[in-house]
């Protein structure tokens, strides 16, 4: 059973395809919904702060955007893979399928989102007359550290969350914590030198900056920050694997 | 990812080989034991509040299964017989890998089709023919193969037309034909029964008994867990007998279903 590399690429490919028809089948309104979402609430803070921030910030829109789009990643896919093995109980008792393929198969549809979620950028990047630079390649590191965050972050919140239920409240609410934390919608000098570096620690803020640096300012991103986020990442990667393969055989008890 | 099949792995173990007969499934010393709670703690804030107050109620262990060892040899049928709760679909879960043995090893040679729960991985959104795919993935068949046999699938399953429409729309009945149809795809060299004879109307039913019997006839090691003492004495060589998690009696199938129908009537 799932030996070779061959049935678990089709089980993957099968689990991310059973998401996607699910919300973008028969309408086009579906796909219209994941871009009016992130648009809308950039046009809402675009409002209110650009007034405030205006000054500091030179491209308010593509400022937001550029870090909501990957925050929302960060959200989205956590929690999907949080919620995967719960929400696929019924069949994991009766079949022997790896768990951990549907946490990987969260990721995977949240990651075809974020991707689709990229002609929103490109749109407004060029309704606000936003320059390109090439340096946008280098926004492929920040991007691939973060999904392996994200991988070790999932693993560990979908054990965690098969033993205890209100994980997903405590989440929110850390996930809310982190979203005032990554500068999304500010600048970082608006806060004290102290708090700043506080800041500095959240290796969402990390990719954000980093992508930013890539994509809007046209620089190469700061090596420093990115090996902060490399370590950061493959430690919780690496935490999420060990975890999730102690309990892995236990949890077909507690679904 | 290959720390997770780990355990998985270690099952395959080169060719089992027991005097001149090859060994499909050995479970040795297989120990089973379910922790259970009056009242379980299924909360954080729970657990933190009864670790503070010291008020967790202890764990209670039981044992489903205690020290089952048994042998099935390539292409032979066996039959698993026992009263409700004695453990026969607790052994059939960790045989198929779902569960992890408290104790013990089960050690598998070859590819195993568990049709346990035939219609399990149904989306009930998707058309019959995306459920096909994705039942066939959850059977781990890769998509070349499935694209082979998809044909095949159909025609078996009876559906016609309606593979197109939205497995919602299904009667029971036909869910559990296109389950059994998309299970069988697979070619496998030990397939594992859980009472699933029985599917369908009559016409079907025999439909599907042939296709078992054609799959036997190829050589299939059978495990078969099922009620019906008629059906262990037509399918099956040899039997086990598990009782309170141990095995009874184990030997030629008609023996043991004697022994099992007398002491039924006994109680």
């Amino acid at each position: 059973m799932f030996d070779t590399v061959a049935e678990k690429k089709f089980l993957l490919k099968e689990l991310v395809k059973k998401d996607l028809t699910a919300k973008y089948k028969d309408s086009v309104l579906g796909i219209l919904w994941s871009f009016f979402n992130p648009l809308l609430i950039m046009l809402v803070f675009t409002a209110i702060f650009s007034m405030l921030f205006g000054r500091s910030i030179e491209n308010y829109p593509v400022y937001f955007l550029s870090g909501r789009l990957i925050y929302d990643f960060y959200n989205s896919a956590t929690k999907g893979a949080m919620g995967s093995i719960k929400r696929h109980g019924n069949l994991l008792k009766r079949i022997y399928v790896p768990k951990y393929m549907f946490s990987i198969s969260a990721v995977c549809y949240e990651f075809v989102n974020f991707l689709i979620s990229f002609v929103i950028l490109f749109g407004v990047m060029i309704i606000t007359g936003a320059k390109f630079y090439l340096t946008s390649v280098y926004a492929i590191i920040p991007i691939l550290l973060l999904i392996i965050l994200i991988f070790g972050v999932g693993l560990i919140l979908a054990v965690c969350n098969t033993y205890f239920s209100d994980i997903g409240y405590l989440y929110n609410v850390f996930t809310l914590i982190l979203m005032y934390a990554s500068a999304l919608f500010y600048p970082i000098e608006i806060v004290p030198v102290t708090i700043q570096k506080i800041f500095s620690l959240n290796p969402i803020y990390s990719a954000i900056s980093c992508f930013r640096e890539a994509v809007v300012y046209g620089v190469v991103p700061d090596a420093s920050t990115l090996s902060y986020l490399a370590v950061f990442a493959f430690t919780v990667f690496f935490i999420g694997i060990l975890l999730f393969s102690i309990y892995d055989k236990k949890l077909a008890l507690e679904i | 990812m290959s720390i997770f099949d780990k355990f998985r792995k270690t099952n395959k173990n080169s060719i089992l080989k027991d005097g001149d007969k090859e060994v499909a499934i050995e479970v040795t010393d297989l120990v089973m034991e379910f922790k259970i709670t009056k009242d379980k703690i299924d909360t954080l804030k729970e657990y933190i509040i009864r670790t503070i107050k010291r008020n967790k109620k202890e764990k209670q262990k039981i044992r489903i299964l205690d020290g089952i060892s048994f042998k099935v040899y390539r292409g032979e049928r066996m039959g698993v017989l026992g009263f409700n709760g004695a453990g026969k679909s607790t052994l059939l879960r960790i045989i198929s890998g779902i569960y992890e043995p408290t104790e013990g090893t089960v050690k598998i040679n070859g590819k195993v089709a568990p049709l346990l729960a035939i219609s399990a991985g149904f989306d009930k959104n998707y058309t019959g023919k995306n459920n096909i795919f994705l039942n066939g993935a959850y059977l781990s068949m890769d998509e070349k193969y499935l694209k082979e046999k998809y044909d095949e699938i159909v025609e078996f399953s009876e559906l016609g037309e309606f593979i197109n429409y939205p497995v919602k729309n299904y009667s029971k009945g036909m869910q559990a034909k296109l389950g059994f149809s998309v299970a069988t795809a697979i070619k496998p060299d030990i397939l594992i029964l859980d009472e699933v004879l029985g599917v369908g109307d009559i016409k079907f039913k025999r439909k599907s008994s042939a296709k078992i019997n054609e799959m036997m006839k190829d050589g299939v090691t059978v495990l078969l867990v099922s009620h019906s003492i008629g059906q262990i004495k037509k399918i099956c060589d040899r039997c086990i007998w598990i009782e309170n998690g141990k095995i009874v009696m184990e030997g030629e199938a008609k023996k043991v279903c004697e022994a099992y129908v007398k002491s039924s009537k006994k109680k």
